[in-house]
C-alpha cells in the first residue's frame, strides 16, 4: 500500500526531472503569480519553446524583492539566466548588485504612458496603483485623496506597507508624488481612516478585503479588469483620483554571468511580441508593454484613465526611499 | 566458583565504604543479613556490574570478571520489585531473557510455558505484569531467572512482602536450582530464607 | 554456563552519541555561517544603530511586550481548561477539541488569520453579536487587540494541552490522597497542581514567547499599522528592499540574544526537561467539586471550544463553495490533486526526518554527562525557533553553493529545513518518554544484553510509538503548511499546496484560495486522525485476555 503510494507520488513529479539533455535550458526567476498555472507563465513557455528548441524553466520565489536576495547570495554562479518580476521600486537595487547585463535589445515595440530606454531593464507590463472599492459597501468613493482624508472616520481604508511590499511602496511614492514635502502631514491625517497595513497585497484582498473588512483596498487600477472579465462581476472598481496615479512598470532582465547569453536575449525580443503580451492582460491582469490593438481585451476599456501620471526614475526611488519610509514611519508612528 | 577478593567500594561524598571477601562454590547459597543500608544490595550491584568496585577482585572459576559489562556476566538479577518490564506481557519479559531481541526457537517458547505452568501461571503468557499481583510477578521474575540458565543467581530480597504461600513456592524453585550446581547469593533479612535456603550466612 | 551473550545490533555506544552530535553541529555551523557571513557584509556589529533609533528601540520594546502579554494571556486561559480537562475525562467530545487543540498550532498562518477576521473582524459573526447585545462597545479587532486574540488563538491550545499531560501525570496514589483528603481549591493546587505544572511552566512559557517574539505575518495582518512591529519585520525590512546587512545582523543578534538568554534561564533552573510529560494515564479519581463546579467547567470549556472552531468553521463556509463547485470548466482538483502529492513527497520524508533527528539528537544529549556535549545537540530544540528564517537560508546557501541548480536538490533542500523548523515541537513531544524509562527497568535490560537496536525495539518503541506518532504529525503538519521556506528558497515550476494557495491569492483567485485553505485544513484534521489512531497502544494493552499469542506483540 505505503509502496503503491509512494510510485504513485513519483509519477506526479516525474515531469519535472524529465529533462532531454541536448537541448539547452533558460533558467528564469519569476514570482508565483507568472508562474502559476493559470498566469502567463505555462503559455509564454510553450509559445518560447516552440520556436526556440530550448527548455524554458521558472524557479518560482515570493516576490521581486526574494528573487535579488537569491541572486545575490547566488552571486556570479547563479544558475539563473532571466529574471521577470522586478519593478521600478527594485529595479536600482538590483543594478547595484552588479549582476544584471545590458540587454542591447530594440525598445521600438513599447507602448507605455512614459519613455523608457533603460539600457539594462526592459518592461513587459505596466498599470496604475489604485483604490478598489466594493461598489455594494460604498456607492460614492470618494474621489481623491484630499476627499479621502477629510471623509468621515469609519471609512477605513486597507494599504499594504511600504517595507514589505511592492504596491505599499508604490503608494508612499505616489503621496509624494502629490504632497512633496507635505506628504507626512498627509499621512498622519490619512492614518486614523487605516484598517490595516499589511505585509503583502495578498494578505490584504484575501484576508481583509474580500471579507468585506474595509470598502477600499489600494490595489492596481487594472484589478477590475479581473472581477469582470473572469468573476463576471462589476461589483468591484477602481476609483479614479484627481490627483492623479503613479504609475508601476514591471521588468525583466538578463543576468550578466548568464552562459545562455544569445538565449536569453531571444527570450527578451520575445517578450515584446504579441505572442508573449497576449498572455498579460488577463493573467497577469496587467497593461500590455506594447499595442496588441483589437486583442486587447474590451474590459480594459472600461478601466479608469488617470490624468497626470506620476513617475518617479528608478534612480531617484532608490535615493530616497529610505527617507520616504522613515518619515512615513515617524508620522505613522507619533 | 564464585571468589570476591578484597572488593572495596565507596559511594562518593560518603564517609563509609565496604570491603568484601568470599567464596562461593557451584550448587550452595549464601545469606547476607543486614539492617537496611548495611550494603548487601551494594554486593549484589557490584557482582552483577551495576557499580563498579573501587579495588579488588570478582572472579568466576578463577578468571575475573569485574571488568565485563553486565549483559556479559554469568549472573541473572532478582530485585524485591521491579524486575518486569511494565509495558510488556509476561510472555515477552520471560522471552526477552533467553534472547535479547526475542527471536526464540520453539523450544524456547516451549520452555516459557512449562515455566509458567510450573509456577501456577498457566496461561498468564498474555498478561500485563501490572495485572497481577506482588506474588505473581516474582514467579515471573524467577521463571526468567531460572530459565537463563546463569550459573550465578543474585538474589534481593526476593520474598519479602509476598505471602507465605508464594513464599513456600518461590523457596522450592530456588532449592531446586540449588540442587542443579546453580550458586545463589540471597540478601536478606528473612530469618526461614536464611534457615531454609542458606548454607553459610553472615553479618553486614 | 551459557557462552557470550547474543550481540545486539548498533549497540556500540557511539551510535548514541555521534549521530546527535553531528546534527547539533551541522546547525550550529549553519547558524554561524548565516549570521557570520552577514556580520562581515556588514563590517562589525554596530548596536548603537538600534539604541539611537527611536523607531527600532519601538520594535524591540513592542517586540518584548506583546509576547510577553501574549505569554500571560495564553497561560491564564490555558490553566483553567487544563484543569477542567485533567478533572472531567470523560465527556462526549473531549478527545474531538484534543485533536483541535493539536490542530491550532500547525494551522497556516494566512489560513488561520482568515478565520479568525471572519468571526471578530468588523464583519465578523461575534463582533456581530456583540455589538448587538452591547451597542458601542468600542470592539476593534486590528492593532494590539488582533494581535493578542491571534497569539492567543495560537498558543493556548498548546499550552493547555502540555499542561494537561502534567496534570494527567499526576502519581494516582497522590491523587487518592487527595481525594481522600477532600482537597479543593487552593489545598489541591499547592498538593496536586502546581508541584506537577511548576516543572513545566518556565519551559512552556520560553516556547510561547518565542513564538510570539518571532511572530509575522500576524502581527503585519492585524496590527493596524506600523506601531505594531516586530523585530523579525524589522529583520525582514532590512533585506527586502534594503539590502542592509548591517541593520539586518543587529537585528537578528538582538533577536537571538533576548530568547536565547530567556532559554538559558530555563536550561539553568533544569526545569525544561519535561514539556511533555510521559503520559501515565491515572484513572479518573474523583476529586471534591465546588459546588457548581462542573457547570462552571462545562461553560468553560464550551466557550473556549467556540473559540477555536468557530475561526475554523468560518474557514469552512468560505472555502466550501470553491471545492464543491463542478461548473466551472477545469476542476480545482486538477490543481489541488498534484499540489497535494508534491506537498507530501516533501511534507512525509520531512515529518520522518524530523523524528529521527528529534530521537538521535535526544539519545546524544542522555548519553553524555558533559556539559558542551549535552549543550549542542540540545540547542537543535530551540535555535530553529529564533533565528530568522532569512538568517538559516542564507547560512545554507553560503554552505551548499555552487550547485543549487536542479529541482530535485531544492526539494531535498525544502524537506531538509523543514523537518529542521519542525525539531522543537518534535523534540519537546518526545524528551519525556524517552527520559521517563526507570533506571530500574534499564538496569534488568542491561543484565539481560537488551540493548541498540534491541532495546530500542522492545523497551522504547512500545513507550514512545504515541509520541512519535504525534510528533509526526506535527513535523507533517507544519512542513506541509509552509508558506516561509519554499518561498525563501524557490519552487519549481510545480506548485505544492501552500505555494498553490499563494499564486491564488496573488492572481485574485479569492474564492478557489479559500476553497485551497480549506483542502490543507481538512489535510492537517486527516494527518492528525489518522497519526493518533496509529499511535493508539494495541488492544491487548488497553483489556486484558485477549486470545492472541502475544510472543511476539503485534505493532503497526
Amino acid at each position: 500500500m505505503l509502496y503503491r503510494f509512494s510510485v504513485l507520488l513519483l509519477a506526479l513529479t516525474l515531469p519535472l526531472a524529465a529533462h532531454s539533455a541536448d537541448q539547452p535550458v533558460l533558467n528564469v526567476y519569476t514570482h508565483p503569480s507568472f508562474a502559476a498555472e493559470w498566469g502567463p507563465g505555462p503559455g509564454v513557455k510553450e509559445a518560447f519553446e516552440k520556436q526556440c528548441a530550448c527548455i524554458l524553466n521558472y524557479t518560482v520565489l515570493n516576490s521581486g524583492g526574494d528573487i535579488l536576495q537569491r541572486l545575490r547570495l547566488e552571486g556570479a554562479s547563479t544558475p539563473a539566466d532571466v529574471v521577470l518580476g522586478l519593478d521600478t521600486a527594485t529595479m536600482e537595487t538590483a543594478l547595484q548588485t552588479g549582476l544584471i547585463g545590458e540587454h542591447s535589445r530594440s525598445l521600438e515595440p513599447l507602448d507605455l504612458p512614459i519613455d523608457w530606454d533603460d539600457a539594462h531593464f526592459i518592461p513587459y507590463d505596466w498599470g496604475y496603483f489604485a483604490f478598489v472599492y466594493d461598489t455594494q459597501q460604498l456607492p460614492e468613493p470618494p474621489s481623491s485623496f484630499e476627499e479621502l482624508i477629510n471623509s468621515p472616520d469609519d471609512l477605513k481604508i486597507i494599504i499594504q506597507d511600504p517595507r514589505t511590499s511592492t504596491p505599499g511602496l508604490g503608494l508612499l511614492l505616489w503621496m509624494h508624488s502629490v504632497y512633496g514635502d507635505k506628504a507626512p502631514a498627509k499621512w498622519e491625517q490619512l492614518n486614523n481612516k487605516i484598517l490595516a497595513t499589511t505585509q503583502s497585497w495578498s494578505d490584504g484582498y484575501f484576508s481583509l478585503f474580500m471579507n468585506g473588512e474595509a470598502p477600499m483596498i489600494l490595489s492596481y487600477s487594472t484589478s477590475p479588469a479581473y472581477h469582470m472579465a473572469v468573476d463576471k462581476t462589476d461589483r468591484y472598481q477602481a476609483v479614479q483620483f484627481e490627483e492623479g496615479h503613479y504609475l508601476q512598470v514591471e521588468v525583466a532582465a538578463l543576468v550578466e554571468s548568464s552562459k545562455q547569453k544569445t538565449l536569453a536575449r531571444s527570450f527578451l525580443d520575445f517578450m515584446l511580441t504579441p505572442e508573449f503580451q497576449e498572455h498579460i492582460p488577463l493573467k497577469n491582469v496587467m497593461y500590455p508593454a506594447i499595442d496588441l490593438g483589437d486583442d486587447l481585451p474590451r474590459v480594459f476599456d472600461r478601466l479608469i484613465t488617470p490624468e497626470p501620471t506620476f513617475f518617479l526614475p528608478p534612480a531617484e526611488v532608490a535615493k530616497k526611499r529610505r527617507q520616504l519610509v522613515n518619515d512615513w514611519l515617524d508620522a505613522m508612528t507619533r | 566458583m564464585l571468589d570476591v577478593e578484597h572488593l572495596c567500594f565507596r559511594y562518593p561524598e560518603q564517609a563509609r565504604g565496604w570491603e568484601y571477601h568470599f567464596s562461593l562454590s557451584p550448587g550452595h547459597c549464601v545469606a547476607i543479613h543486614g539492617a537496611s543500608g548495611s550494603g548487601k544490595t551494594t554486593l549484589l550491584n557490584l557482582i552483577a556490574g551495576f557499580l563498579e568496585p573501587d579495588s579488588g577482585q570478582i572472579k568466576w572459576n578463577g578468571t575475573p570478571i569485574q571488568n565485563l559489562k553486565p549483559w556479559n556476566r554469568p549472573v541473572t538479577s532478582v530485585f524485591q520489585e521491579h524486575n518486569l518490564f511494565e509495558h510488556l506481557d509476561v510472555a515477552t519479559n520471560i522471552g526477552l531473557g533467553l534472547h535479547p531481541g526475542l527471536k526464540l526457537t520453539s523450544e524456547q517458547k516451549k520452555s516459557i510455558n512449562q515455566g509458567l505452568e510450573r509456577t501456577g501461571l498457566a496461561g498468564f503468557g498474555t498478561r500485563m505484569p501490572g495485572d497481577l499481583s506482588g506474588g505473581q510477578r516474582q514467579r515471573v521474575a524467577l521463571v526468567r531467572a531460572i530459565l537463563r540458565r546463569q550459573p550465578l543467581l543474585l538474589l534481593d530480597e526476593p520474598l519479602t512482602g509476598l505471602d507465605s504461600e508464594a513464599k513456600t513456592a518461590l523457596r522450592a524453585m530456588l532449592l531446586e536450582e540449588k540442587s542443579r550446581g546453580v550458586a545463589l547469593v540471597l540478601a536478606s533479612h528473612d530469618e526461614d530464607d536464611r534457615k531454609l535456603l542458606a548454607d553459610s550466612y553472615w553479618n553486614l | 554456563m551459557r557462552s557470550t551473550p547474543t550481540k545486539a545490533p548498533l549497540s556500540h555506544p557511539g551510535w548514541q552519541l555521534i549521530p546527535g552530535q553531528l546534527l547539533g553541529l551541522a546547525l550550529l555551523i549553519l547558524v554561524a555561517l548565516g549570521l557570520g557571513s552577514m556580520l562581515i557584509t556588514a563590517g562589525g556589529l554596530d548596536l548603537s544603530t538600534v539604541l539611537n533609533s527611536r523607531y527600532l528601540r519601538g520594535v524591540v520594546w513592542f517586540t518584548v511586550w506583546q509576547a510577553t502579554l501574549s505569554v500571560l494571556l495564553s497561560l491564564a486561559l490555558a490553566l483553567p481548561i487544563a484543569r477542567a480537562l485533567a478533572r472531567y475525562r470523560c465527556f462526549p467530545g473531549r478527545s474531538a477539541l484534543l485533536r483541535v487543540m493539536e490542530l491550532s498550532l500547525v494551522l497556516p498562518t494566512i489560513v488561520a488569520v482568515s478565520g479568525i477576521i471572519g468571526v471578530y473582524g468588523r464583519q465578523g459573526w461575534a463582533t456581530g453579536l456583540w455589538n448587538e447585545w452591547f451597542p458601542g462597545n468600542g470592539w476593534n479587532l486590528y492593532g494590539l487587540n488582533g494581535i493578542l486574540l491571534a497569539h492567543v488563538f495560537f498558543n493556548a491550545p498548546l499550552a493547555a494541552r502540555v499542561m494537561l499531560q502534567s496534570l494527567e501525570a499526576v502519581p494516582p496514589s497522590r491523587l487518592r490522597i487527595a481525594s481522600q483528603l477532600g482537597l479543593r481549591g487552593w489545598w489541591l493546587w499547592r498538593s496536586v497542581e502546581w508541584p506537577a505544572l511548576r516543572p513545566v511552566l518556565p519551559g512552556l512559557s520560553a516556547l510561547v514567547f518565542t513564538l510570539c517574539f518571532t511572530s509575522f505575518a500576524i502581527i503585519m495582518t492585524l496590527g493596524g499599522g506600523p506601531k505594531a512591529t516586530t523585530l523579525e519585520v524589522a529583520i525582514y525590512q532590512a533585506l527586502r528592499f534594503e539590502f542592509d546587512f548591517p541593520q539586518a545582523a543587529v537585528l537578528a543578534v538582538i533577536q537571538l540574544l533576548i530568547c536565547g538568554s530567556l532559554w538559558w534561564l530555563v536550561f539553568r533552573q533544569r526545569l525544561q526537561s519535561s514539556l511533555l510529560p510521559n503520559r501515565q494515564l491515572s484513572h479518573g479519581i474523583p476529586l471534591k467539586p465546588w459546588p457548581i463546579q462542573s457547570v462552571l467547567a462545562g461553560f468553560l470549556l464550551l466557550i473556549f471550544s467556540l473559540f477555536l472552531l468557530l475561526p475554523l468553521l468560518a474557514i469552512s463556509l468560505r472555502g466550501l463553495p470553491a471545492l464543491l463547485a463542478m461548473d466551472t470548466g477545469t476542476s480545482i482538483y486538477e490543481q489541488l490533486l498534484p499540489a497535494t502529492g508534491r506537498s507530501l513527497l516533501i511534507a512525509l520524508p520531512a515529518g520522518f526526518g524530523a523524528v529521527a533527528a528529534s530521537l538521535l539528537i535526544l539519545a546524544s544529549a542522555n548519553k553524555t554527562k558533559h556539559p558542551i556535549l549535552k549543550a549542542i545537540p540540545t540547542t537543535t530544540g530551540y535555535l530553529p525557533l529564533i533565528v530568522p528564517p532569512i538568517v538559516l537560508g542564507t547560512g545554507l546557501f553560503l554552505l551548499l553553493r555552487p550547485g543549487l541548480g536542479n529541482h530535485a536538490q531544492g526539494w531535498v533542500l525544502v524537506a531538509l529545513i523543514n523537518s529542521l523548523m519542525a525539531l522543537p515541537f518534535v523534540i519537546q513531544v518526545l524528551r519525556a518518554p524517552l527520559t521517563s524509562v526507570d533506571s530500574h527497568t534499564l538496569r534488568v535490560a542491561d543484565q539481560l544484553g537488551i540493548l541498540g537496536w534491541y532495546r530500542w525495539r522492545r523497551i522504547y518503541w512500545p513507550l514512545l510509538r504515541r509520541p512519535m506518532a504525534l510528533g509526526l504529525a506535527y513535523g507533517i503538519a507544519l512542513s506541509m503548511g509552509d508558506f516561509g521556506v519554499i518561498a525563501l528558497f524557490g519552487s519549481p515550476g510545480q506548485p505544492t499546496l501552500p505555494v498553490l494557495l499563494y499564486q491564488q491569492l496573488g492572481s485574485y483567485q479569492v474564492s478557489a484560495a479559500a476553497g485551497t485553505g480549506l483542502w490543507l485544513l481538512m489535510l492537517l484534521v486527516g494527518i492528525f486522525g489518522v497519526l493518533s489512531a496509529i499511535g493508539r497502544p494495541p488492544a491487548h494493552q488497553q483489556k486484558n485476555g485477549s486470545p492472541q499469542s502475544l510472543l511476539e506483540p503485534k505493532h503497526a
